[in-house]
């Protein structure tokens, strides 16, 4: 069944693709990438990847599909026509397509328990966790303890994402400008509207308490900081959309934002420094609490914590500088 | 009965996608993305049970809270659009 699952997904997917790259008429090829988005987080999902499923879910059902909007507003409705005949361009993808084909001949059956990454650690993994750490969901375990220099990492990366976005997208304005919409028309927003907005507004408290049961549930079940810091954007972004963009950034201001993206990144290293100067190693929780199982749950929470408000306050960043930037020309 | 299910589900989300595929208009590719959100949020729940995991659910339950958000975002996209263009216009025949 498993494989019935995954094949018509995985050739939907790859039909859906073809759409999109010989659509231009870019309107479609949002419309698709959503389709895609949605197609993606089943097949994680029938592999078993909650978790992963957990944040396309999340990222793709709504933010992306939002951003993209937010790019198609700055730009024309239709892809300009091509320089010339893709001859080399697709000469160089069919050979690279056919490398990575011939590769995967080498490639361990799916589910194959003999594979070197059943082999490897991840036994180890599961044979410790419950000794350790104490929690069910070895992949919080995983990501939040005994790979968090990894997970700082991504977090960093999103971080770095995030300036690089704002950076771009102030153009020639300062940096400090980039949330500053010039006077944006006062019909932004579906408030006017009766149905989307009172459906809407009943909704985003239940979003809310969704992304916060994900983000301290993540111990038992699928999710953590990263898929509830997409939930919790997307609920302020849904009221961003019903109310207009000007009102959610009253309600969480600028500089509020700017410090959730610094702050998340920051109280994760934070977690790591104490953790040194109470003895232990960079990361290592143990020594945070007197009972060294607590302890990695603390620290665990602590950086689930951060990497939430990080991601949070980044998502909404770039939506904000999207829709000033298109109000603002 | 989970597998049924599941097939007359796969079934559904090909129509959908070959809405989508086709067009022709803007409105058929919104609904058939609206659509399809839904019948991923079935999908997920049916191959849950089936495949022994009801603690999945939780994914299904934030697709159904999140997956309006796009079409909602449609809606803005044409409404700014529309505005903008009528603002144009009026632009165009004062200074005309």
């Amino acid at each position: 069944m498993t494989i019935l699952f995954a094949v018509f997904l995985l050739s939907m997917l790859v039909i859906t693709a073809v759409a999109i790259v010989r659509s231009s008429d870019l309107f479609a090829a949002v419309m698709l990438l959503g389709i895609f988005s949605l197609l993606m987080a089943a097949n994680f999902f029938v592999l078993d990847a909650a978790d992963v499923a957990l944040t396309e879910a999340a990222v793709g059902a709504g933010i992306s599909t939002v951003l993209f909007l937010g790019a198609l507003a700055l730009t024309a409705a239709r892809e300009r026509s091509r320089l010339g005949p893709p001859g080399l361009a697709l000469v160089v993808s069919l050979v690279m397509a056919a490398t990575v084909v011939y590769a995967t001949f080498d490639k361990p059956a799916l589910g194959d328990p003999n594979a070197p990454v059943h082999q490897h650690v991840a036994p180890w993994y599961l044979e410790q966790t419950p000794e350790l750490i104490g929690i069910p969901n070895v992949v919080t375990a995983v990501l939040g303890s005994f790979r968090a220099y990894d997970t700082l990492g991504e977090v960093f990366v999103v971080f770095a994402a995030a300036i690089g976005v704002l950076f771009i997208l102030s153009g020639d304005r300062p940096v400090s400008q980039v949330f500053r919409p010039k006077d944006a028309p006062s019909t932004r927003g579906l408030k006017h509207h009766l149905i989307p907005r009172i459906v809407g507004k009943l909704l985003i408290p239940f979003i809310f308490l969704f992304a916060l049961y994900v983000q301290f549930h993540g111990e038992y079940g699928p999710g953590g900081g990263f898929q509830a810091g997409a939930l919790m954007a997307a609920g302020v972004i849904l009221y961003a959309l019903l109310v207009g963009e000007g009102r959610a950034l009253e309600a969480l201001p600028e500089p509020l934002l700017k410090g959730m993206v610094a702050g998340g990144a920051l109280l994760y290293l934070l977690v790591g420094v104490v953790c040194m100067l109470l003895g232990g190693n960079f990361l290592d929780y143990s020594v945070l609490a007197a009972d060294a199982v607590f302890g990695q749950q603390l620290g665990i929470i602590l950086i689930e914590a951060g990497v939430g408000i990080a991601v949070t306050g980044v998502l909404l960043c770039i939506f904000h500088a999207f829709a000033a930037r298109d109000s603002g020309i | 009965m989970f597998a049924t299910v599941s097939i007359a589900i796969l079934v559904t989300m090909t129509l959908a996608i070959i809405r989508a595929l086709r067009g022709p208009s803007l409105y058929d590719r919104v609904l058939a993305v609206n659509m399809f959100g839904t019948k991923t949020v079935l999908l997920v729940s049916v191959a849950a049970y089936l495949l022994g995991r009801p603690d999945f659910l939780d994914l299904a339950l934030a697709y159904a809270l999140i997956n309006f958000i796009g079409v909602l975002a449609v809606l803005e996209f044409f409404q700014t659009r529309a505005l903008r263009r009528r603002l144009d216009a009026e632009d165009g025949s004062e200074s005309s």
